[in-house]
């Protein structure tokens, strides 16, 4: 699988080259720069970039601004964006095409390295990965709104779960439940917020992240 | 001065009682020797009593001197009466009721009077020079001129001082220059007592006073020299002129005279140019002090902002990141010979790393908020919107950057704004609403940064109740705003809905291109 990394601190690029080649990752490129992002994954076509939010010439959002190009070049090139912040607008602009093969990660996930290299794999697999604190945020938001109080507890955690990208299999590990008993509780969620069940895993997350954008 | 003003108010009245008895004294018919003597006596020891401490510390050779001054002062007044009926160089007989024989006695007190005169004069300005001077003494720091300067009394003050003194002297039977010699004593006096008009006073008087003397000239020598001195003239008009008494004129004049063209460069000349100057603009000066507070509010604010951050890093990240060093080294020694509780280790410090990782990211947040530096207000409101537990709609029509300064303030009012908001009103949804207006006259008006006024309104549909005096955060947004001449209006009545309107005048800066 070919990567392109774009991040502007030495150190940082090192290690995610490092990190992604031990987990048999080809690092096509590893760029500095914005310009040099967007020519790279113009040349390049990887499977996926691994992308820094904030990147010279500016030093503001150019990495972001860099990838959205892209993928108006190239639609669903798969990017997933790393910041040290994450802001709900950008999480925004980066699903607005709906093509998913979109994350939007805090750096920090990098320390855990499977789940960091399992994110990006959903992404190269045309999946959506969205940073648990873009979704708690999200639901933050919508909590007094009539749906989302209708849902139980355990609903919501599903819900959290569902939004960052996870599957139903990794939502039953992470909670120590059935798949099955994971499976009905999805079910009852679209039920509750008025969406149309679907059962693949993408579709679901771009359905829940658009509801939760509302 | 001003303390003098302040903590004296009975010896104000002492001066007062001073003055009306002196006026007494001098309106007095002429002929009455007697009570208008003790009548000046009375005033001249009212005023003495008046002074200032400082006066009475100057010790006893000090005040024996100025009681001496004013005792010959007033008693000249008479001294004149009494020759009066000599007849004077202009042809005019006066009528007095004292004997020809009494001329003779004056004469030692009139030359007591004068040297005394010249000695206080010379004493003044020898030891109180800066008194006197209020050029040395900073010109217009006294309290007096401070009030009297925008009033453009202090010119006339003195003026019409000056003109008191001509119209009495005029008015009354004495001869004028017995009694002008007086104007210049009382002059040093008050000139003593009140540093900067007084010295105006004083100068004038005594230019006044050479100058009429020079006008007076017509008279043969050696009386042109003796009218221009005071009492001495007295002894000339008496027929006893000797070329003593005209010496003695002689240098009395010419002291007078150096004195007054000393003097008035000093006093009036300097005076009458800054009490002239165009007069400040009440507006300009409104602005000023407006200016001044908040840029201390401005200097606090930003003074406590980083003594914020420098407590939070040191109780966080710094704290976090040494636990982190302690954790690597200890997991460093366990890692041969307990693999397993050095691996524990190791995952703690990866939990500190990222928690101190969390707790700088929310500390950015707080100082600059990176959407803002990236996108600019609009846009940052917009995200602020977002991350915000409860429904905000905003509209936004921003077509470029504002100065970041103000970005910042706007954005962290609306911050604040919508904090209060969720916190406190209850309310279900919020509206944003931004909004540009260049060339705003309002904006000219206030003399912000540009003629633009950027106005943000943000409205909730909550209980209301908010009031800025009662903290709750709106004072400290209004402070903040009021750094860039902006200002906030709270409208929340009991039962909602809460607006709360912003506007700070400033420019735009060309627009940049924007996903948003």
């Amino acid at each position: 699988m070919r990567a392109v990394i774009a991040e502007d601190l030495y150190l940082l690029r090192e290690g995610l080259s490092r990190l992604l080649e031990a987990h048999d990752f080809e690092i096509a490129a590893a760029v500095d720069s914005a310009p040099a992002l967007l020519r790279a994954l113009l040349e390049h076509r990887p499977d996926v970039a691994v992308v820094d939010v904030r990147l010279p010439p500016t030093f503001t959002d150019d990495g972001l601004r860099a990838a959205l190009d892209a993928r108006h070049e190239i639609p669903g090139l798969p990017v997933l964006v790393l910041s040290q912040y994450v802001e709900q607008l950008y999480a925004r602009e980066l699903l607005a095409d709906q093509a998913g093969a979109v994350g939007y990660l805090l750096k920090d996930r990098v320390f855990n390295d499977d789940q960091f290299v399992d994110a990006i794999r959903a992404v190269a697999g045309g999946g959506t990965v969205m940073d648990s604190e873009v979704v708690s945020k999200l639901l933050g938001r919508r909590s007094r709104d009539e749906p989302i109080t209708r849902l139980t507890a355990r609903e919501r955690e599903v819900l959290e779960l569902m939004a960052e990208g996870r599957s139903n299999s990794a939502i039953a590990q992470r909670l120590y439940i059935s798949e099955k008993a994971v499976g009905k509780h999805s079910t009852n969620i679209f039920a509750k917020l008025d969406l149309a069940p679907s059962n693949d895993d993408n579709r679901r997350v771009l359905a829940v992240l658009a509801f939760l954008n509302s | 001065m001003a303390e003098h003003l302040v903590t004296g108010g009975r010896r104000v009245g002492w001066l007062l009682a001073g003055l009306v008895a002196l006026v007494c004294a001098w309106i007095m018919p002429v002929g009455h020797v007697g009570w208008p003597v003790v009548l000046e006596v009375a005033a001249v020891a009212l005023i003495i009593l008046w002074a200032p401490p400082s006066v009475r510390r100057a010790g006893p050779v000090a005040l024996i001197l100025i009681g001496l001054v004013g005792v010959l002062l007033a008693l000249s007044d008479h001294m004149a009466i009494a020759v009066a009926a000599i007849p004077s160089p202009h042809g005019g007989s006066q009528v007095g009721g004292v004997v020809d024989g009494r001329a003779s006695g004056w004469r030692t007190v009139l030359l007591l009077q004068s040297a005394a005169l010249l000695a206080a004069g010379v004493w003044l300005i020898w030891g109180n020079s800066r008194r006197l001077l209020p050029v040395r003494a900073g010109l217009g720091t006294t309290a007096l001129v401070r009030w009297a300067r925008p009033r453009r009394l202090a010119l006339l003050l003195p003026v019409a001082g000056a003109i008191l003194v001509l119209l009495v002297e005029h008015g009354g039977s004495h001869p004028p220059w017995n009694s002008a010699s007086n104007a210049v004593g009382l002059s040093l006096l008050v000139a003593w007592l009140f540093p900067t008009v007084g010295a105006d006073l004083a100068a004038v008087a005594v230019v006044v006073l050479a100058l009429w003397g020079t006008a007076d000239a017509t008279a043969p020598p050696p009386m042109a020299w003796a009218h221009a001195v005071g009492g001495s003239s007295l002894l000339v008009d008496n027929g006893t002129s000797n070329w003593q008494l005209a010496l003695l004129g002689a240098v009395e004049a010419g002291v007078i005279l150096a004195f007054g063209a000393w003097l008035l460069p000093r006093t009036i000349v300097a005076h009458g140019r800054s009490v002239l100057r165009p007069a400040p603009d009440p507006e300009l000066a409104g602005r000023v002090q407006q200016l001044t507070r908040t840029r201390a509010d401005a200097v606090d604010t930003a003074a406590a902002e980083l003594r914020r951050v420098e407590r939070d890093l040191h109780d966080g990240a710094q704290a976090r990141l040494v636990a982190l060093g302690m954790n690597l080294r200890a997991a460093e020694r366990l890692v041969t010979t307990s693999p397993e509780a050095a691996i524990a280790l190791i995952a703690e410090a990866r939990q500190t790393s990222s928690r101190a990782l969390t707790e700088l990211r929310d500390l950015v947040r707080g100082i600059y908020p990176p959407v803002l530096a990236d996108r600019g207000l609009g846009a940052a409101v917009q995200a602020l919107a977002l991350d915000t537990p409860m429904r905000v709609e905003t509209d936004i029509d921003l077509p470029g950057r504002v100065d970041a300064p103000v970005e910042s303030a706007c954005y962290f009012a609306v911050a604040e704004a919508l904090a209060n908001a969720v916190k406190h009103s209850g309310a279900r949804v919020a509206q944003i609403r931004i909004r540009f207006t260049p060339d705003h006259p309002e904006s000219r008006a206030r003399r912000g940064a540009g003629p633009g006024m950027l106005r943000i309104e943000v409205t909730d549909n909550g209980t209301g109740g908010a009031d800025p005096a009662r903290g709750s955060g709106l004072h400290g947004i209004e402070r903040r705003l009021a750094t860039f001449d902006g200002i906030l209006a709270v409208s929340s009545p009991p039962g909602g809905p809460t607006m709360i309107v912003m506007e700070v005048p400033c420019a735009l800066s060309s627009p940049k291109t924007s996903t948003s």
